[in-house]
Parts: structure tokens; C-alpha cells; sequence
């Protein structure tokens, strides 16, 4: 699959690693600071469809890893960006969780990264309105993150509400 | 017409009258907002039990909560309720509304929904079959007859406790009191 797409990523970039899942998948891992560069070279090779951002905690490791889902949107049957997802991966530190927006790159990252900031609490520097989108209260960890005890904030909270008494006649 | 129910209709005609023609609020929670299509439309036929759907609050006396209810829901629940003209009936359709079902120990979904709203009769189950919702309508009717759907009118002489754990839950409400709070001392019965 793709070799040229590979080659000509590995050969711009320091420290990236390429490893094919299968026909139709490529994981890019990356350092942090050129991932921006990497979605800009991606976009101009007709990767013009952001799908996703995610993010996940990994605890152990103290690590963030935004995960974002690149594709084509218009499949052509010449392109070489025919029916490739390319997942491009990369870790933050837990204790500054701030990253750079790709809003300037692809318009539609500005949910995802919305909502990544209001479950996750990662700054997404650059960003025009970091706003509530889902929650209606403040948390003081974000309830994504893996060290939020749920079980214990249900019990403080919605346990903790009486039952209404009803007035006997 | 059943003419063995001719008397009731001569003792309380109005109460009759609200008994055959449950207007039910369209309001869509979660997932159990599926089933209802099927029962309003040929299949189910919703309309031979006097229910038909209605677009606004303010023309319905049914108020059907199909689905877990989240914090953000609540808001628009308590809203809708508000609004609607009395006499009015809630039924809590599935098992999330009752005690969080499987939201049980979620963060972001309500878990009792009686705490914060009247709720007449409930539906157990994930997900209730479309019969279920006549089951609970025809057994509606007999809770009307007792005068024991009286979920209302519980609204209105607890609305202090009521508005308390609302304002537990959500926080400050930005819209005034329905009924007032500081003329409901502890005794006050009419």
C-alpha cells in the first residue's frame, strides 16, 4: 500500500514511526510539536476530511493520546489517498495538558476540540471559544479522566438529594 | 361508548372528559422515545385510548419521559411540566427514569426521577414493549377514577421540597417560582 505516502512522510519528518494496520488503515505516531505540520502536508495530499479527534488517559504512563482520523472525502479511483484512514497519534504530558488547535487546518475540529477540553480538560491553545458544550455543571476533575470517581460523585451528589416528603392531609 | 359508564359520565363529566382524551406531550428523552412512534401511528393505533400527540405543553395533559434523563434534560423536563395545564399525568417509561437503570452510576444523568417532578405511574423495563404504554394508560384511567392521580396537585403543596432538590441538582433556575414558596408553612391545608 501506499509506499509514497510513506516514504515521503518518513523522510520529511524527524521521529515519526509508520506502521500499516491493514490495506486500509495507516497509524502515524508522532512527537507533538509537528503534528500540525503533519496534518498541513496531509491536507495538500488530499486528505481534505478530518473524521475524529479523540483523546485517551492513559494513567499509567501519564500521558494523554489524541488521536486524530484522516481521510478523503471525494474517493477517486486514481488518487492515492483512495480509501485510506490514516490515524495520527500523539502523547502529552498529564500535568500541562496543552496542545495547539488545528482549527486553521481543518474547521471542524472546533467541537471535537471542545468537547476534549470540557471531558478531558486539555487547552487547546488558539482556540476561539472553549465554552461548555455537553456538562451543565462544574467539575473539578474532568469526568473523563481516569482518576474521576464516579461511584463517589453520584454519591455526593444525586444520593445525597432527599426524596421529596409529601404532606399527609 | 361503554354504557355500563354512563353514570360516571353524568357524576364527573369533566374528569371523563380529561380520562378519554390524553393529549401527550411529544417530548423526546433517550432512547425509549423509539417505541412511540409505532404506537401513535397504524400499528399500535394510540388513538383508540383517546391519546394523540401534541406539539406544545400547553395543549397536552400527558407527559410520557421515555429514557434516562440527563442533567441538561431536567431543565427542559421541569420546564415543560411547568407549563402544562392542569389537571396533567406523567408516566416515567423504562427502567432509567425509575432508579438510573443502567446510568447508575453515570455523571451526568439523573438518577430518582421523583425527586424532582411528580411521576404518576411508571413502566418497568429495558426496553417496554409498545403494549406497555396502554397497559399504563388503562391503569391510568382507573387511577383517575380513584382521584389517585393526583401528582399535581402533590406538586402544588410540595413545590418548596420540590424546587429545593431541583436547585440541588441544577443549580441556580433562571425562571421565577411557579407557585409561591413563602405561603407554604408547614399545615396550610385548604
Amino acid at each position: 500500500m501506499n509506499k509514497s505516502l510513506r516514504e515521503k512522510l518518513e523522510s520529511t519528518f524527524k521521529n515519526i514511526q509508520v506502521t500499516a494496520v491493514d490495506g486500509n488503515r495507516m497509524v502515524v505516531t508522532a512527537e507533538k510539536r509537528s503534528i500540525s505540520a503533519i496534518l498541513m502536508s496531509l491536507k495538500e495530499a488530499s486528505f481534505d476530511h478530518l473524521a475524529l479527534i479523540s483523546a485517551v488517559d492513559y494513567i499509567e504512563d501519564n500521558e494523554f493520546e489524541l488521536c486524530y482520523i484522516i481521510t478523503c472525502y471525494m474517493q477517486d479511483q486514481d488518487s492515492e489517498a483512495n480509501d485510506l484512514h490514516i490515524i495520527l497519534k500523539t502523547r502529552i504530558a498529564r500535568e500541562s495538558p496543552d496542545f495547539k488547535t488545528v482549527i486553521d487546518i481543518y474547521p471542524n475540529a472546533e467541537p471535537y476540540e471542545r468537547e476534549i477540553h470540557e471531558l478531558f480538560g486539555i487547552k487547546f491553545e488558539g482556540h476561539p471559544r472553549l465554552t461548555p458544550l455537553l456538562l451543565e455543571r462544574e467539575y473539578e476533575i474532568p469526568p473523563f479522566r481516569k482518576d474521576f470517581d464516579t461511584r463517589k460523585y453520584v454519591k455526593d451528589l444525586f444520593d445525597n438529594i432527599p426524596s421529596v416528603e409529601i404532606e399527609k392531609k | 361508548m361503554d354504557r355500563n359508564q354512563i353514570t360516571k359520565w353524568f357524576k364527573a363529566p369533566a374528569k371523563m372528559a380529561n380520562k378519554y382524551s390524553l393529549n401527550a406531550i411529544y417530548f423526546c428523552t433517550g432512547c425509549g422515545i423509539i417505541e412511540v412512534p409505532p404506537v401513535i401511528t397504524a400499528r399500535w393505533d394510540a388513538e383508540r385510548f383517546g391519546i394523540i400527540p401534541v406539539a406544545t405543553p400547553r395543549q397536552a395533559n400527558l407527559f410520557l419521559i421515555t429514557g434516562y434523563v440527563s442533567v441538561k434534560t431536567l431543565r427542559a423536563i421541569i420546564r415543560t411540566y411547568e407549563q402544562m395545564p392542569e389537571p396533567k399525568y406523567t408516566v416515567g417509561f423504562g427502567s432509567c427514569p425509575i432508579n438510573g437503570g443502567m446510568y447508575w452510576d453515570s455523571y451526568n444523568t439523573i438518577k430518582h426521577l421523583n425527586k424532582y417532578i411528580p411521576i404518576d405511574g411508571w413502566i418497568a423495563g429495558c426496553m417496554p414493549r409498545p403494549e406497555a404504554i396502554f397497559v399504563a394508560v388503562t391503569h391510568l384511567w382507573t387511577l383517575i377514577d380513584k382521584d389517585m392521580a393526583n401528582g399535581y396537585i402533590k406538586y402544588r403543596k410540595n413545590y418548596k421540597s420540590y424546587r429545593r432538590n431541583q436547585e440541588l441538582a441544577l443549580g441556580k433556575l433562571e425562571w421565577p417560582p411557579l407557585f409561591p414558596i413563602a405561603e407554604q408553612p408547614q399545615g396550610n391545608e385548604q
